[in-house]
């Protein structure tokens, strides 16, 4: 059992990976991603709504009415978004202005209809709590990997510290803050791991 | 009971709306005091920034005293007015609001003492696209506003102008957001109407607002 867990995590996070794999939640990953504060806040709601969606989806299997079952998914998604969505307003205002419309669109995140879809709606209840845990996070470590390079580059800062003597020899790259530097760092990276991934395949 | 009767399908989707609707009723309750805090702690930053107040830290309370210190509030049409009498730094400012481009937006206006210029405007809320007409927060735009004269000899629609325009005018004109026309000229418009309300409300109100006790 341990190593099924394993696997669902591993596919979640790598082999499978939302972002570079699957290609899904590509606007939000765009949006966000020029601050790592932003990114940790938009990955951590993503991740809590992508996980408590698949549990409840599966623990409600056998209940949904087929014909229904994916009202009854964007229902469950709208529901924990709009808690999450209340959560970072109540805890932190400031990055809430920022991300706000975007933690409403996670509702509209292809990810967790996607893995409720595909996987919760088929498998047990803990099985499908990790496969949304480890989508989500997935999607989380491919976000926090562009933000933080969009913001060593765009600002010459990382969570918002200042890096050493950063006036002396960081001119900051603007072009790195705006959307157009979110879509170099996807392609990058997405290249990047899909090279490696065909690699590992062909072995 | 059958999975694919009418009854069954309304009673599973009424119970997952009833369950789930409390759910976010319950949190929604659970974090109203930190909300209020907050949206309080918010509007007290954004007047500090538009009377550009002298703040002694980032908390809540620091911002509070500032207010209380500098400001005195009064009622005039319906409406909170705050001014400032501290030296170099006199104004009179109140709330703006009016529907933008996608929802509400609300700004800080503080005008000079006899209402011939703007000396700033700050974003208290709005809901614009991120990129485009959320930049009216930014202090590129913001600043545009501080030292603007207000035309109140032209027509009301066009005391302020924001973008290009027929009869352009350095004094009471700033640059509109490209790329966000819309978002710009909501804000031109509910910034002239609002103060066409806020300048006959405030010259009717007997003077001084806050007479000395």
């Amino acid at each position: 059992m341990a190593s099924t867990y394993g696997k669902i995590l591993k596919d979640g996070l790598l082999v499978e990976n939302p972002i570079f794999r699957q290609v899904l939640g590509i606007c939000s990953a765009l949006a966000v991603t020029n601050l790592v504060v932003n990114t940790l806040f938009m990955g951590f709601g993503v991740t809590f709504a992508t996980a408590l969606t698949a549990f409840t989806v599966s623990l409600l299997r056998n209940y949904i009415p087929v014909r229904i079952r994916m009202i009854v998914q964007v229902v469950i998604i709208a529901c924990y978004v709009m808690m999450i969505d209340i959560l970072i307003k109540a805890v932190a205002p400031d990055i809430h202005r920022f991300i706000g419309p975007y933690v409403g669109l996670i509702i509209t995140n292809c990810i967790i209809m996607g893995r409720a879809e595909a996987f919760a709606s088929q498998n047990k209840p803990l099985p499908a709590l990790v496969d949304g845990f480890a989508n989500g996070l997935g999607y989380t470590a491919v976000l926090v990997a562009i933000a933080i390079v969009r913001e060593i580059m765009g600002f010459g800062t990382v969570l918002g510290y200042v890096l050493p003597a950063r006036d002396l020899w960081w001119h900051q790259w603007t072009i790195m803050v705006m959307p157009p530097g979110a879509f170099f760092m996807l392609a990058i990276l997405t290249w990047i791991a899909r090279a490696r991934l065909v690699k590992e395949e062909a072995k | 009971m059958n999975k694919k009767s009418p009854a069954y399908v309304l009673s599973f989707m009424a119970a997952i709306c009833l369950v789930f609707g409390t759910g976010i009723s319950v949190v929604n309750y659970a974090t109203q005091g930190l909300l209020a805090k907050n949206a309080a702690m918010h509007r007290n930053r954004v007047l500090c920034r538009a009377f550009q107040l002298d703040v002694a830290g980032t908390s809540a309370e620091a911002y509070q005293q500032a207010v209380d210190a500098a400001l005195r509030t009064a009622t005039v049409g319906g409406r909170t007015v705050y001014e400032c009498g501290a030296p170099g730094r006199e104004g009179v400012g109140f709330v703006a609001g009016g529907m933008g481009f996608w929802d509400r937006i609300d700004v800080v206006v503080v005008l000079s003492p006899d209402l011939r210029n703007v000396l700033n405007v700050q974003v208290l809320d709005q809901k614009e696209t991120p990129g485009l007409g959320a930049r009216i927060e930014e202090p590129w735009f913001t600043d545009q506003f501080k030292g603007l004269s207000v035309a109140w000899e032209a027509p009301a629609e066009s005391r302020i102008l924001v973008g290009a325009n027929p009869a352009p005018n350095a004094a009471n004109e700033v640059d509109a957001i490209t790329g966000a026309t819309q978002t710009s000229m909501a804000l031109m418009r509910f910034l002239n109407d609002e103060l066409a309300a806020f300048r006959a409300a405030y010259s009717a109100a007997p003077q001084p607002l806050n007479p000395e006790p």
